[in-house]
C-alpha cells in the first residue's frame, strides 16, 4: 500500500476545482437559459467557443487578454440575446420541439463557422493569469498553479455577482418571476420577451468567459468545447437544471471526480473517465430525479 | 374610465366573445356575472390584452385594444387573475415587489400599507408564496395588483376555491379598497349574491354575449332574472 501523499492530493484537488470551475460556468449558462425558457441550449458550448476565438483574435491585435475576454463576454451577451430574439422566440411559438432542432443546427453551424473563419488548426490563447512554469504558490506542501486559483476565483466572483443580480436588482427579480410564472409576469407589467433575451445574453457572456479561461490550457480548437459541454450539461442536470447553486456544486464535483479518477484510479485510465463519471451521474439521478438541488414543485391550491 | 365597444375575443379559430359593450365609470364597481363557459375570464383577458381581441377598449380616453399586456399594466390597469397567479417560488415580499415592477421610485410606503391591510402577509413576508393558504394567496394577489397603483382593477373570480366566510371577507376588503382608494373594479364572478352586494352595476353574460344589464341592486331584487340567469 502506498502512503497517502497529502501534497499530491491537494494539487489534484485544485486541478479538479479549476476544471470543475469551467464546467460550473458553462452549467450556470445552461441553467440561466433553462430557468427562463425551459430549454437546454445545445449550442451553448459552441457559442462560447466562437467568443473565445474572437477573444484570441483580439489579443493578436495587441489587446490585453483581460480586455479581450471582457469583449468576448460582451459579444457572447449580444450573440445570446440575438439567438433568443431572432431564432428561438419566433420558432418557439410555433413548435417548442423545433427549438431543439434549431439549437442543434446552431451548434453545427457555429462549429463550421469557426473552422471557416479561423481554420482547423489549434490556436494558442494567452492566459489572463500568470502561467509561466514557476507561477505557483505552495499550499500544504503542494505546488498550486496561479492559473488554477485564478479560474476558481473568477467562478466565485461571477457566482457572487449573479447572486447579487438575481436577489438585489429589479431585472433579477423579473428574471426570477419569469422563471416561476410567465403569464403572471406579463400581468405585473414585465416584458417577458426582453427578460428572456437578457437571460440568454447573460448565459452567452458567462459561457464566453468559461471558454476563454479554458482555451489557454486546452488549446483553442473546434473540438475544445465538446467534452466540457457534456460535463456541463451533466452538471446542470445533476444540479437540478433550475438551480444555479446546484449547477456550480455539481460542476465542481464533476471536476474533482474527474481529477481523482485520473489521479488515483489509474487502472481506469483517462479514456474511461467519461463513462465512469456518467455512471455516477446516473446513480444520482436514479436516487434523486429532480437533481441534487432542483426544486420539486409543491403547490397548494 | 373604461369603455368597451364591440369587443370580440377568442382562442385560435374559436370566438368566445361576440361583441360586448360595457363601461366602467370612475371609482365604480361593475360586475359581470355568468355561468361556467359564458366568457367571463375571456372578458377580463380581452381587456388586459392576454388574449387575441378586436374591437374598442378605451381606457381613460386611450385605445388599449392593441396594447401588449405589460403596456396595459403601465397604463394603469392591474389584474388579479383566476387561480391567483402568485409567484409560488418567490417570497411574499418578492411577489409584492414584482407587483411594483412598473413603478419607478421607492415603494416602501406601499409595502407597509399592504402589510397593514393584510397583517398575515407581513408575518409571512419571507415565506414562499406557494406555502400560503388559498385565502392568503388571494390577499397576496390583490395586494400585488395594487402595488402598481392601478386606477382600474380587473378581478377574475376571486371567490374561486375559497370557503364562504373567507370569500365574504375578501369582498368586504375589495369594497373598502374601492371606497378608500377610489380604484375602479371590474369584477367577474359566479357568486352573484355577494358580487351584486358590492357592485353598482352588473351585466349578465351568456355564451359570449351580454343578455342583461342594469343596476346591481335592481338585478339582485329581480326574481325572474335571478331564476333564469343567476341560479338563485
Amino acid at each position: 500500500m502506498l502512503a497517502f501523499a497529502t501534497d499530491l492530493f491537494i494539487q489534484r484537488t485544485f486541478d479538479g476545482l479549476a476544471k470543475g470551475s469551467i464546467y460550473a460556468l458553462l452549467a450556470l449558462a445552461l441553467v440561466v437559459v433553462f430557468r427562463g425558457s425551459g430549454q437546454l441550449n445545445f449550442a451553448q458550448g459552441e457559442m462560447a467557443l466562437f467568443c473565445a476565438f474572437f477573444a484570441q483574435t483580439l489579443t493578436l491585435s495587441g489587446l490585453p487578454v483581460v480586455l479581450a475576454i471582457v469583449a468576448a463576454a460582451l459579444s457572447g451577451f449580444v450573440m445570446g440575446a440575438g439567438v433568443e430574439r431572432f431564432l428561438i422566440r419566433p420558432i418557439e411559438k410555433k413548435s417548442p420541439i423545433a427549438v431543439v432542432v434549431v439549437a442543434v443546427g446552431l451548434f453545427l453551424g457555429l462549429n463550421n463557422l469557426v473552422a471557416v473563419i479561423w481554420g482547423v488548426d489549434a490556436r494558442r490563447m494567452p492566459s489572463p493569469f500568470p502561467n509561466e512554469a514557476d507561477d505557483f504558490i505552495r499550499i500544504g506542501g503542494a505546488a498550486v498553479r496561479l492559473e488554477r486559483l485564478g479560474i476558481i476565483a473568477v467562478l466565485l466572483l461571477l457566482v457572487a455577482l449573479l447572486w447579487l443580480m438575481f436577489n438585489r436588482t429589479r431585472i433579477g427579480l423579473a428574471m426570477r418571476a419569469v422563471a416561476n410564472n410567465q403569464p403572471s409576469s406579463q400581468l405585473v407589467g414585465i416584458r417577458v420577451g426582453r427578460v428572456l433575451a437578457i437571460g440568454w445574453g447573460l448565459a452567452g457572456a458567462i459561457g464566453a468567459i468559461g471558454a476563454s479561461l479554458l482555451a489557454p490550457q486546452a488549446g483553442l480548437s473546434g473540438a475544445m468545447m465538446f467534452g466540457p459541454f457534456i460535463f456541463a450539461a451533466a452538471a446542470a442536470t445533476v444540479g437540478g437544471l433550475d438551480s444555479p447553486v446546484g449547477a456550480v456544486v455539481a460542476g465542481l464535483a464533476l471536476g474533482l471526480i474527474d481529477a481523482y479518477i485520473v489521479g488515483y484510479l489509474t487502472w481506469i485510465g483517462g479514456d474511461l473517465v467519461l463513462p465512469v463519471t456518467f455512471g455516477i451521474i446516473l446513480a444520482v439521478l436514479v436516487l434523486k430525479p429532480s437533481g441534487l438541488l432542483g426544486s420539486v414543485r409543491v403547490e397548494r391550491v | 374610465m373604461l369603455t368597451v365597444e364591440g369587443l370580440r375575443a377568442g382562442y385560435g379559430p374559436v370566438e368566445v366573445l361576440h361583441g360586448l359593450d360595457f363601461t366602467v365609470g370612475d371609482g365604480e364597481i361593475v360586475v359581470i356575472l355568468g355561468a361556467n363557459g359564458a366568457g367571463k375570464t375571456t372578458t377580463i383577458r380581452a381587456v388586459s390584452g392576454t388574449v387575441a381581441r378586436r374591437g374598442t377598449v378605451l381606457f381613460e380616453g386611450r385605445d388599449i385594444a392593441s396594447a401588449s399586456p405589460d403596456a396595459v399594466v403601465r397604463a394603469g390597469v392591474a389584474q388579479v387573475p383566476q387561480g391567483r397567479g402568485t409567484f409560488t417560488d418567490l417570497s411574499v415580499e418578492d411577489n409584492l415587489m414584482a407587483g411594483a415592477y412598473v413603478r419607478s421610485g421607492p415603494v416602501k410606503d406601499d409595502l407597509d400599507r399592504w402589510y397593514s391591510t393584510f397583517p398575515i402577509l407581513a408575518e409571512r413576508r419571507h415565506q414562499k408564496a406557494g406555502s400560503l393558504s388559498g385565502g392568503e394567496q388571494q390577499m397576496l394577489a390583490i395586494a400585488r395588483a395594487f402595488m402598481s397603483r392601478p386606477r382600474l382593477l380587473l378581478c377574475d373570480e376571486p371567490s374561486l376555491g375559497l370557503a364562504p366566510l373567507i370569500t365574504q371577507d375578501l369582498f368586504r376588503v375589495l369594497q373598502t379598497l374601492n371606497r378608500d382608494l377610489g380604484t375602479a373594479i371590474l369584477l367577474v364572478e359566479q357568486n352573484a349574491n355577494l358580487a351584486l352586494r358590492i357592485a353598482q352595476r352588473a351585466h349578465v353574460l351568456e355564451t359570449g354575449s351580454i343578455v342583461i344589464s342594469g343596476d346591481a341592486a335592481q338585478l339582485a331584487d329581480d326574481d325572474a332574472v335571478k331564476a333564469a340567469y343567476l341560479g338563485m
